[in-house]
This record gives structure tokens, sequence and C-alpha cells, in this order.
């Protein structure tokens, strides 16, 4: 999926005064490729990505999908690309802790209205795939912090999507376990997935392909 | 879930006991079902007043009714409830005494038949038998040919009513005579039903009852009606407000519950529609929620409710709690249950409608930001 952002702009209103996440960014990612957007914390990579993945309306500017201005369809258009051509994975992985780890990566495409068995046979593959092939019936909170960024990864993937945006996935995990997912994540963009990671950690940044700078909401190519 | 539990639990328990209260009140006018009742002027029939005090006998009056036209039968009854502590009239009648002459009992008792293994009416001319109710029998642990005493005269039963109606139920049912001698009322009856000719208008027999007869008051069936009719509504006014409030609070309960699990599951509700979950899929899983705990919430005070609804039943009839269960269906009616059951889900539901919208209008990304 080709995405572009056209002079995008976020503000938030703090009481009197007007911030501005996001100020006026451009960009393409025309190709699937692993793009890293690198910035401080409070720079405004998170906003930005909500922005992408449309999880957020932009104050002003165009988000075109596939040369398709995005942000300005219904919620629920938006949701159906979220649900079919975009996975999610954030910084404190939120799995539902009530399912296990199966069920966590079975959900979005039960929401796609896949049926149980096709749910179950690919949930485990992708959980395979990550590792976690002997941890199918674990719960979030029987897993450790890198098992439950794999589960959600493996969720992220679970519709097949084109794109995987990931907010600061390897946030809360130590050294060891953060290179193995960064190696996931790379991958999958070597699969043909566009990968797009907001993210502070160098590791990350070592791998990326495209690398992006946000700083005070000014999005600028190159790290 | 615990407050939805005893909330149920107590308009079950209230609403049971309230019903088993009203339908006592209906089944006296059941009783009298196409008759006329005569009773002493400005009384009503609990306050058991002989007809024409204790100077004029029962035979007196009845004969002027007998002689009027349009009179096809009179029967004379002596209905007497217990008298309470300290000599105050019961506000709930426990248990009654009827004595009405024995060839005229199924005329208005109806085809009562008498429970298992044997037994009979007793006569007109016996001086010791009498009949009692089942629920009376069972609590006392009665059978034909227990011996009882009732005002310091001793009995012998030769008959259980096998009946359903709660009135009946309560009965000890004696020979006029004998009753009029055991109640020291002698002579006295406190109703004379009156059955009119076959088309003849009860409205004219008892204008003529009234007029030929100045010491009594004569009710039609729809008087009597009208008469119990405010008494039933200010009973069921009363348990509708109960209910209407009962229920409301726990709507109220169920809405705080369910806004505070939302609210706590914030990040949950926004992960699943950061991954594309359609907000009815979320307003759902909201309603369902609240509806598990209407369903469990009320089936634990279904439960908890009939128990309380038996202790109360207990009480009021000094019957042990024991002897209810078997019959706990006749205390609790199962219809009355599931309008209950299906009133608390559907509570819980719209409980959960203001939640389950909150849910709904999450912002995602403030969401997903705030709980980092």
């Amino acid at each position: 999926m080709k995405i572009k952002a056209d002079e995008l702009t976020k503000t938030f209103r703090v009481g009197p005064s007007e911030i501005t996440a996001v100020d006026k960014v451009s960009f393409e990612i025309s190709k699937p490729a692993f793009t890293a957007i690198i910035g401080r914390s409070g720079s405004g990579k998170s906003t930005l990505l909500n922005l992408v993945g449309l999880n957020d309306c932009p104050t002003s500017g165009k988000i075109l999908c596939d040369d398709a201005d995005v942000s300005l369809l219904s919620g629920s258009e938006r949701r159906k690309i979220r649900l079919w051509r975009m996975g999610f994975v954030f910084q404190t992985f939120n799995l539902l802790p009530t399912l296990n780890a199966l069920e966590n990566v079975e959900l979005p495409m039960a929401l796609a209205g896949k049926h149980g068995k096709e749910q179950m046979e690919k949930a485990t593959s992708l959980l395979e795939n990550v590792g976690l092939g002997k941890r199918l019936f674990h719960r979030p909170k029987q897993l450790s912090m890198g098992e439950m960024q794999r589960v959600a990864i493996a969720r992220a993937m679970a519709n097949d999507p084109e794109v995987i945006v990931a907010d600061e996935p390897t946030g809360e995990l130590d050294s060891e376990t953060a290179k193995e997912i960064i190696a996931l994540l790379f991958d999958i963009s070597r699969k043909g997935k566009t990968v797009i990671v907001a993210t502070h950690d160098e590791k990350l940044v070592e791998v990326a392909d495209v690398i992006y700078t946000i700083e005070d909401g000014k999005l600028r190519f190159g790290g | 879930m615990m407050g939805l539990v005893l909330s149920t639990s107590f308009v079950i328990a209230i609403g049971a006991a309230t019903m088993r209260y009203t339908t006592v009140i209906k089944e006296i006018s059941v009783l009298f079902n196409g008759q006329v009742m005569v009773v002493s002027k400005g009384t009503i029939v609990i306050q058991a007043v002989p007809i024409g005090g204790s100077m004029l006998p029962q035979a007196f009056t009845e004969e002027k009714i007998r002689g009027m036209a349009g009179v096809e039968r009179t029967v004379p009854i002596l209905f007497v409830t217990p008298i309470g502590i300290g000599g105050m009239i019961q506000p709930v009648p426990v248990n009654f005494s009827m004595g009405i002459p024995v060839e005229y009992w199924h005329l208005i008792l109806g085809p009562t038949p008498l429970r298992g293994n044997g037994g009979y009416f007793p006569s007109n001319e016996s001086s010791n038998e009498v009949a009692v109710g089942a629920s009376l029998a069972d609590e006392h642990g009665w059978t034909v040919g227990t011996r009882i005493t009732v005002n310091d005269n001793e009995f012998k039963i030769v008959g259980v009513l096998d009946t359903r109606l709660a009135l009946l139920n309560r009965c000890v049912i004696m020979p006029l005579m004998l009753a009029q001698e055991v109640y020291n009322y002698p002579g006295s009856v406190n109703i004379i039903a009156v059955k009119p000719v076959q088309g003849y208008s009860q409205k004219n027999l008892v204008e003529a009852i009234k007029q030929e007869i100045s010491y009594v008051t004569a009710l039609t069936e729809g008087e009597r009606n009208d008469m119990i009719q405010p008494v039933l509504s200010q009973v069921e006014t009363w348990n509708l407000g109960l209910h209407t409030a009962i229920f409301l609070m726990s709507l109220i309960l169920v809405m705080t519950v369910t806004v505070m699990s939302v609210s706590e599951r914030r990040r949950d509700f926004a992960t699943l529609e950061a991954i594309g979950a359609p907000l009815g899929y979320v307003f759902r899983i909201v309603i369902l929620e609240s509806s598990l705990i209407g369903v469990l919430g009320g089936g634990l005070g279904l439960v908890f409710g009939s128990l309380g609804a038996l202790v109360l039943a207990s009480l009021y009839t000094n019957i042990p709690i024991a002897q209810f269960f078997p019959s706990i269906f006749e205390v609790v009616p199962p219809l009355y249950m599931v309008g209950i059951f299906l009133a608390v889900v559907s509570v819980c539901c719209l409980g959960g409608i203001i939640p389950a919208i909150n849910a709904t209008r999450m912002r995602i990304a403030e969401v997903l930001r705030a709980e980092y």
C-alpha cells in the first residue's frame, strides 16, 4: 500500500494554549520497506503514527492510501482499513487480558468474519512463526514481556495486512528481547510488508531502510 | 452484583408475600360467586359482627330474606377470624373458622375434595367433628382422626380439604350450630349468602333487602368487588411503587458498575477499536456483560428471594419453613419468577446502554496515549 502524507498537521488544545504535535508533515512510502520515525519523547512521533494508522484525524492536511484521501473517510470506513490492511503493535502490547495468546491472535480474524477453523489454523501458524508454538493457551499475565510483544506482532499479522504500524515496539523490553523483536519486524518487512516504526531505539534505526526524524512536530528525512 | 442480588431478593420476597395477601382478599369474593352477600349494617365481614346484633336470631333475618321475591336460597354462615395479641384484629388474617349448614357446604366451598386417605365432611348433628384446610393440617401435623382443641372444645378431624385456595387452606370448617356454640354466637351469623333465582337481578334483590331490613348491608358481587378494589389497588400500587423504586436503584447500580468497568478497561476497548472492531461489536460486549450481571444477579436473587418469601410465609402463618419447600411454587408462582428475572435482565441491559455508548465513543489515540 502506498502511503502519502501531505501537509499533515495535528494540534491539541491544552487549557488556553494550543500545542502543535505534528506540524505540516509530508512524506511518502511508495514501496514495502522498513521505515523508522525517530525522535525524542514528546516530539510527536506517536501522534504521527496514530494519524498514519488512521486512529486519529488530522487537524489539517491529508493522508492518502493508494492515492485515495483517507482522512475524509467515515469512522467505519477507516475502521475497515485498519482491520483489513493494517496491523498494530503497541509499546505496552495491549493484549486483551481475558483472552489467551491464541484467542488474542484470532480476534482480528474473528472481527473480519473468518471461520473458526481458519482462525485457529492461521493463529497457530503465526504464533509458531514467532516462536510461541508452546504458549498458545497462556494468558498475557503468564507470558514474559518479550512473549507478549511476539503475540502482539502475530496479532498484527492476523489478517495479512499490507502495513504494520509499530509504536515503540521495543520500549518496554530489555536489549536482548528487543533484538529478537527487531529481527521479527525486519523479517516481516522482507516478506513484502510496509513496516512503519516510531522509536528512539538505535538498534531499530540500524536495520531501517528509510529513516525520518521528527522534532517538535516537524519531520525531516534522515537520521 | 451483590446489590442486584439483594434488590432482586427483596422484590421477590415482598412481591410474593403481597401477592398471597391480595389472593386471600380476592378469594373471599370468589367463594360467594354469583350470590348476594348480606352482612350487618356498616360492617365488613372480618369484623364478625352478628347480623341483627346478639338479640335477633339469624333465623329471623333469614326467613325475611327467603320470603322475598327473586330469592332461590339463603345460606347462613358464621365466619370468624381469630383475634391477635392484645385483642387487636390482625392486619393480615392468618387463619379462620367457618360454620356452615352441612347441606350447603358444596354450594359455598365448591366441589372441594378431601385429601388422600379418605375422611368425610361432618354431619349437621355432629357435636365434635370438623374439617380443616391442608395448610393448617400440615402446620400442626394433623391428619384424619387427630383430636384438636378449639376455644377449649375438643374436636376430631374427619377431613382435610385438598384445595389451592389460600383461604380454605387456613380454615377450620364445622357445622353452623357447632360453630355458634364454640365461638359463643348463639343463633347468630355474620353472613347470609343469598342466591337469586335464575335471571333475577342481584341489584334489584339488594335494593329489596335494604328496603325490607334496615339493619343489614346487602352487596351484589359487583359492589363487593368495588369494595375490595380500593384495598387491592392500594396494596398493588404500593407493590408496584416498591418494584419500580428497586428496579430504578438496580438500573443506577448496574449503570455505575458498568461505567466503572468500562473506564477501567478503556485501553482494551481502544485497542479493540484500533485493530478494527466495529462499534457494534464493542457495544455488544458491554451490553452482554451488563446482561450477564443481570442473569447472575437475577438468578441468585431469585433463589434468595424465594427463600425470603418462604421465611415471610413461615413467619406469617407460623408453619415451619420446611413444610413450604414442596409447595414453593405456590408461594412464589413460576410466572412471577420468570417475570422478575426477565425484568432484572432487561434493567441490566438498559443499564449497560450508556456505558456501551461511552465505550464506542472513545478517542482511540487519546486513550492509547494516556495509557502509556
